[in-house]
């Protein structure tokens, strides 16, 4: 009876070990619970994925969440995306606020005032990779994949890019033209994708810089003085 | 010593020890080397140092208890 529960126990230990090493270099899933995502799937794990086109279920469930957020009070001008601030340049009197997401943030996008979607329009005919995310600037490149869609707000006209990679597949819009968008409210989703551009008046004022994380819908990242 | 090794019909309680503090030691290793920022050599040596600690605690106990 001792000896059986020895060996039952040993055994349970051996498939420990075996799981340890079939998911060497990345966690076992032994452990896998304990890490942020970060440390649970990393990059490089992630970039084998995405060659295979197999993902781990784990993580796409991850991928794929969409919490609330609750936007603060006031009319200043609301991240759309969760990624880290790469530039804030002005160009033509348009500030282009290029967030980069990386493949553990949030994916769902969110309106940063409220308004009406004057349009949504589907630019490019080939992929991007994530080096080139200058391209964003260039109103014409056909290269990047992206939406963008274009709102009317009280303040002013805006623009939100949906801007894909060679590692992402899909722009999802959940909005169209004519429709009355919300403050944060949720207007579409670049699956396994990676830039957002923010188009601003070039007069809007900047109350985040480049290198701060933001959060979609929760993170003011403007203000933009109402005209009288 | 001799119940090390092999004890009234079953695994000495020794080894057995032994063998479930190995395996436990080197998923928490792996797990520290995961969540700590830290050199795998200085992971290594306090890591081994624990595993000659905690060892040698289980032979020390196994040979007191079988005296």
């Amino acid at each position: 009876m001792v000896l059986t529960l020895q060996i039952l126990v040993l055994m349970t230990l051996a498939a420990a070990g075996v799981a340890w090493l079939r998911a060497f270099p990345y966690p076992s899933p032994l452990v896998r619970r304990f890490l942020t995502a970060r440390k649970r799937w990393p990059e490089r794990q992630i970039r084998g994925w995405l060659k295979t086109g197999r993902f781990h279920s784990g993580f796409l469930t991850y991928f794929y969440r969409d919490p609330e957020r609750i936007a603060p009070p006031g009319d200043g001008v609301l991240a759309s995306a969760d990624g880290l601030i790469t530039s804030a340049d002005v160009q033509d009197g348009t500030r282009y606020l290029v967030i980069a997401l990386s493949f553990w943030d949030m994916h769902v996008q969110r309106s940063p005032l409220a308004g009406r979607i004057v349009s949504v329009e589907a630019q490019g005919q080939d992929f991007m990779d994530g080096e080139g995310r200058e391209f964003a600037f260039l109103r014409e490149k056909p290269c990047p994949v992206q939406k963008r869609l274009v709102i009317e707000t009280r303040a002013g006209q805006l623009a939100v890019r949906l801007i894909t990679s060679l590692a992402a597949r899909r722009i999802e819009t959940w909005v169209k033209e004519g429709d009355q968008v919300r403050r944060g409210e949720r207007i579409g989703r670049i699956l396994l994708g990676s830039t957002v551009v923010m188009e601003l008046p070039a007069a809007a004022a900047l109350r985040i810089g480049v290198g701060d994380t933001v959060r979609a819908g929760e993170t003011v990242v403007a203000e933009m003085g109402t005209p009288a | 010593m001799k119940d090390f090794f092999w004890a009234s019909g079953h695994l000495g309680w020794g080894i057995f020890s032994l063998a479930v503090f190995t395996v436990l030691w080197w998923l928490l290793a792996d797990l520290v080397w995961r969540l700590k920022n830290v050199r795998i050599s200085r992971l290594a040596i306090m890591m081994s140092a624990g595993w000659i600690l905690g060892a040698g605690l289980i032979v020390l106990g196994s040979c007191l208890g079988s005296s």
